[in-house]
């Protein structure tokens, strides 16, 4: 256990304080400029061509007319850029597709023009001619045997598979199946166990296709220098992969390039993968030897950009009359659209929720992940945990009344505590699971509301009330996926102990310039206003991963902890000399160096400084640190306590079903998160609210239909985010389980709060009518059709694989 | 996108119907259906815009001897404030309270709303309940010509109507309701704010003694025109609103319409709202 005590905190202390967000003022007045209105000197616009066909050969590309349109400068298809690489977590993805198409979003060739409008006359002028191929609408279908390939083999002149050498990328060498990746964990005697359980159950959930909705859509500016050097102004979240993987496809020294970002309109997880689009406007930019800037349309991100990954999840469960659990069995079938991004990884963290959540002595888990020419899937807060837990959940209430046990009571029964090491070998330090249950359940008045409304149910009058409840998992001190997981901080004190807080870490609108900063000023006893960040410019900030697995409070936190302490440590021994006593004897604290026991000031910081600064000694405070999280690598098989922390919460919803329409309410959610520590109470409530309407959307409206490859509904018109009317009451509290590694106590937040809402609202919907429904989104036609009996259950046989 | 050659912002009525008899001609009010539908290239300008929105004599909520006369160009948030509507067509205010979102209200127009003869135009199914008649002016040759049609026989199709190209829709005129006037407004969406209509159901009569008489009937977005409900209508005529009458009624009204699957809703769906609210508005009419 890592647990660490929780401190008294003095009065004048930042830590648990609402504190505004250092950059609401110039957001809420309209001034932060973002992508959108940036312009660079000299700069192009460019638009792409995507494909009008969701599977084709192209046969022809004519780019003539575009090419002889005024205005146009540079017209590119894939035989202008023989030189490109395939992105992609697999490699399987030309940035401009030459020869097939396999999505509705495929880029067959792009324009830079003097104006948006030219760029996009000109798109209308290029010619593409198509031979349609049989489409693969669904991932059940593309593991039919005989089923066409996604990416077949390239064939030679005599039709033959051309030899390649190995290792080289699927984008060149195809792939013989369409199985994209797969992922299988154990751990326990799936059998033994199985023969031990009283009651099993075995059900099919599906999951849809959701997508960001930033309100800042994709973007990008490129533009080299005389020397060939690149500068690219992005909306990444990970700057520094980007910077070295631009670099590989460039075939340039990543310190060639440069990455700055302005102020990012939401993230999500969306921009966490290198796309088509940036690839593209790079090459541009070489050809044109002008700067390029290229904003997607609203229709453009619904199109193409990534979505949350869509799951077929057969779950077997099982459980003893107890009330003790006794096995998970989970296939997945993951469709993985037409090419391979982040969501394929999905179970990396899903796995997690079925073999740790609860203590479950044996759990077996298996993903198939197989290409479709669906759009393709990426990364997205919580990262496979809402499609996980959406399962899970529902099947610890059905378990639990299959065995006649309160639902809570079951969970207390099986949730983990502090000190517990799972089979997949996360170890738990910090764990305040059981205390979000109870919490949750006394506040919300769980208990009493689920019994009336089970006797309610069949009273009369067509909207029935319902209530239920969901818990979840997540790392909260960062994953270690890439070779670190760190990040680095180089701060500075001015002559006016002003502090400039240079951080790897990226500000996506999740608050971390507030919250670092308030860190630093925790140590160094200022205001947060003395804080300075600068976070956006890789030739400037040391290394961080990215904005991704909830970790910037806890890594970044961390580092800047680290760095303000150096500069504590000496400013505290240079005031210590002068003052002729021992640096233990001061602290920091209102801008002033002071004695510890007596609070008594003793020199103004700024004034101390200058001291140091204009001395013989001529000295100036500045520090570095980086912070690498204690965690490990998984292994092979997956097990390995992957993370510094872990986050806990569970959410109780309340729902008022209307049975003659099908429309489903969200009234309430109370939801308890363990989060170690309360550092910015403002932020943290910002960011629940934020994921739970997020998670709300999940459950109820949000459905990117595809149908036959296509995208039925880019706009939020028929994509239907959730409006201000529609927001639920909410009750949200903190457990405070003062992590042992977590800055201040705390732990990673940020994907929690929507991971519980939509299986809550699950056991709520069952919780009024008594009808449970195994597929995503609770949209009124889809509710209203399960009422009726009229919802075919989903089904796959996954437990007879061929 | 169509060059627009000549931008004309006429003052008054007869200028503007002058405009219109040359040809080729496309109209604005506020905008809200025109400018989107034109950027995403759906419909074409004509070479002539003629702005509307400067005729004085379109704007405005007035009496009119057994009328209440509302102009072209009233906006939706006008209606929903109009202290006359408030009292002769409740139901009209009903509806532009489920309308869009305030800034669409602010710009949007009654005038609009009718001529963009959507299915789902939310404030003809109340105006067709309300027995309202379109008023459409034209200057053929030389003088001013005004005609009246039923809104009810006006549309033709989704985005078409009985409008000649010579001719402005400069008023819609509602009859003051008689004695024991009931009249209700539903629009399904799937929110409560900014959702095209999946249906929409405008129910009106006298009711006396437990019974409607001169009912009205109309559904929206369950067929390319608003449409009227004849046999839903019949079904509940004069008869007592009990629950046997009422189911009757709500099974009419399945049984009558005739909507399309799209992206909002599947057929099957559409008509079980129309019958389960067309039930649920019978019930709280007979009840209240
Ligand atoms: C975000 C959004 C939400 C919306 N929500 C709703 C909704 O909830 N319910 C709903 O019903 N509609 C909705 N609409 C559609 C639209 O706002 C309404 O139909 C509105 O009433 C149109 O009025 P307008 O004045 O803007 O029409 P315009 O766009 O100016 O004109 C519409 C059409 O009518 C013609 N026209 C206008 N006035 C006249 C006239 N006096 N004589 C002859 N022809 C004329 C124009 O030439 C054009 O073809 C929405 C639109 C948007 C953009």
């Amino acid at each position: 256990m890592n647990v660490a005590e929780k401190p008294v905190i003095a009065p004048d202390s930042l830590i648990g304080q609402r504190i505004q967000k250092k950059d609401a003022p110039e957001k809420a007045a309209g001034k932060t400029r973002y992508i959108q209105d940036m312009v660079v000197p000299g700069m192009l616009h460019a638009k792409i061509l995507r494909s009008s066909r969701v599977h084709a050969r192209i046969k022809s590309i004519d780019t003539s007319a575009a090419k002889a349109l005024p205005g146009v400068h540079v017209v590119l298809t894939a035989a202008d850029v023989p030189d490109q690489q395939p992105i992609g977590v697999a490699r399987d993805h030309l940035p401009l597709k030459g020869e097939r198409v396999r999505s509705q979003r495929d880029e067959i060739a792009a324009v830079a023009a003097d104006s948006e409008e030219i760029a996009e006359a000109a798109l209308k002028l290029i010619r593409v001619e198509y031979e349609d191929l049989p489409v693969i609408a669904t991932p059940e279908d593309a593991i039919k045997p005989g089923a066409p390939l996604i990416h077949p083999a390239p064939l030679d002149a005599d039709g033959r598979p051309q030899a390649l050498p190995p290792k080289t990328p699927i984008a060149f060498a195809g792939k013989a199946d369409n199985i994209a990746m797969r992922f299988d964990y154990t751990h326990g005697d799936i059998a033994q166990a199985e023969a031990e359980s009283d009651v099993v159950v075995e059900d099919t959930f599906q999951l849809h296709y959701v997508t960001h909705c930033c309100m800042g859509v994709s973007g990008v500016i490129a533009e080299f220098d005389a020397s060939g050097n690149l500068l690219m102004y992005s909306n990444t979240q990970v700057p520094f992969l980007h910077k070295r993987e631009f670099a590989e496809y460039l075939n340039i020294d990543p310190s060639r390039v440069r990455i700055i970002q302005p102020p990012i309109g939401g993230g999500f997880g969306s921009k966490l993968d290198i796309y088509p689009f940036e690839v593209i406007c790079i090459f541009l930019a070489r050809a044109a030897k002008r700067p390029v800037k290229m904003v997607f349309t609203r229709e453009e991100e619904f199109l193409a950009s990534p979505t949350r990954q869509p799951v077929l999840l057969t779950l077997r469960s099982g459980c003893k009359k107890d009330g003790t659990l006794t096995f998970r069995q989970v296939h997945t079938l993951h469709d993985n659209g037409a090419y391979t991004s982040w969501g394929a990884t999905t179970p990396f963290v899903m796995m997690q929720t079925f073999s740790s959540l609860y203590r479950v002595p044996a759990c077996d888990y298996h993903t198939t992940v197989v290409y479709t020419n669906n759009p393709y899937a990426g990364s997205f807060r919580g990262y496979g945990n809402l499609q996980a837990t959406f399962a899970i959940e529902q099947h610890m209430d059905m378990l639990a009344e299959k065995i006649g046990m309160d639902p809570l009571d079951f969970r207390l029964m099986n949730a983990q505590d502090a000190g517990e090491v799972t089979g997949q070998g996360m170890t738990f330090k910090s764990c305040g699971f059981k205390e979000c249950l109870t919490t949750a359940a006394e506040r919300s008045e769980y208990r009493k509301k689920h019994a009336d409304n089970l006797a309610n149910r069949d009273a009369p009058g067509p909207v029935k009330r319902g209530i239920g409840i969901a818990s979840m998992l997540h790392v909260g001190g960062g994953a270690k996926i890439y070779p670190s997981d760190g990040c680095g901080t180089i701060l500075k004190l001015d002559d006016f102990a002003n502090v400039t807080l240079i951080t790897g870490a990226s500000e996506i609108g999740q608050g971390s310039e507030t919250v670092l900063s308030q860190l630093v000023c925790e140590e160094l006893g200022l205001p947060i206003s003395a804080v300075t960040v600068v976070n956006n410019d890789t030739a400037i900030t040391p290394w961080d991963v990215g904005v991704h697995a909830s970790r910037t409070t806890f890594i970044a936190g961390n580092s800047a902890i680290g760095a303000a302490r150096k500069a504590k440590a000496k400013i505290l021994a240079a005031a210590a000399k002068k003052h002729g006593c021992d640096e233990v004897e001061l602290d920091l604290r209102g801008g002033f160096v002071i004695r510890a026991d007596s609070g008594e000031p003793l020199v103004e910081l700024a004034r101390l400084m200058r001291n140091l600064h204009f001395s013989d000694k001529a000295e100036l405070v500045m520090t570095t640190f980086y912070y690498e999280p204690p965690s490990v690598h998984q292994d092979k098989a997956f097990k390995g306590d992957v993370s510094a922390a872990y986050a806990w919460a569970a959410q109780v919803v309340e729902v008022e079903v209307d049975t003659d329409t099908g429309i489903v309410k969200m009234t309430k959610v109370t939801g308890t998160h363990d989060v170690g520590r309360v550092l910015n109470r403002l932020g943290l409530e910002g960011q629940i609210e934020g994921g739970v309407v997020m998670g709300q959307g999940y459950a109820l409206t949000e459905n990117l239909i595809v149908e036959n490859g296509i995208t039925r509904n880019p706009n939020f018109r028929d994509y239907k985010l959730v409006t201000a009317p529609e927001i639920p009451e909410m009750d949200i509290t903190f457990v405070e389980s003062m992590d042992g590694e977590g800055p201040q106590g705390a732990k990673g937040v940020g994907e929690a709060p929507a991971i519980c809402i939509a299986a809550a609202a699950a056991n709520a919907i069952y919780n009024a009518t008594g009808v449970r429904i195994f597929a995503l989104p609770f949209t009124p036609e889809a509710v209203y059709r399960a009422l009726r009996g009229a919802a075919p259950k989903p089904h796959w046989q996954a437990w007879k694989p061929e | 996108m169509t060059a627009i050659e000549r931008y004309a912002a006429p003052q008054n009525l007869d200028e503007a119907l002058g405009i219109l008899q040359q040809g080729e001609v496309t109209i604005l009010a506020g905008g809200t259906d025109l400018m989107p539908q034109t950027k995403a290239g759906r419909i074409a300008f004509k070479p002539t815009l003629m702005n509307i929105g400067r005729i004085a004599g379109l704007k405005g909520v007035t009496l009119d001897g057994e009328h209440l006369r509302i102009g072209a160009l009233t906006t939706i948030s006008e209606l929903l404030r109009d202290p006359l509507v408030a009292q002769h067509a409740a139901v009209l205010a009903e509806a532009c309270d489920h309308f869009a979102s305030d800034q669409i209200r602010n710009a949007g127009t009654l005038g609009g709303n009718i001529n963009n003869a959507s299915p789902a135009g939310d404030t003809l199914v109340p105006l067709i309940v309300l027995d309202a008649e379109v008023e459409l002016a034209s200057k053929p040759n030389g003088s001013v010509a005004t005609r009246r049609m039923p809104l009810a026989e006006f549309f033709t199709g989704p985005g078409r109507t009985k409008r000649a190209a010579n001719e402005l829709l400069t008023a819609v005129r509602i009859p003051l309701p008689k004695p024991g006037h009931v009249a209700r407004f539903y629009k399904f969406g799937t929110r409560p704010a900014l959702d095209i209509s999946t249906i929409s159901i405008g129910i009106a009569g006298i009711k006396r003694d437990g019974a409607l008489t001169d009912t009205r009937v109309a559904f929206g977005a369950v067929a390319p025109t608003p449409v009227r409900a004849p046999r839903t209508e019949a079904a509940l005529e004069g008869r007592r609103l009990d629950a046997a009458a009422i189911e009757a009624a709500a099974d009419a009204a399945r049984d009558e319409v005739n909507p399309i699957d799209d992206v909002r809703a599947s057929a099957w769906y559409r008509k079980e709202l129309i019958h389960n609210m067309t039930r649920r508005m019978l019930d709280h009419v007979a009840h209240a």
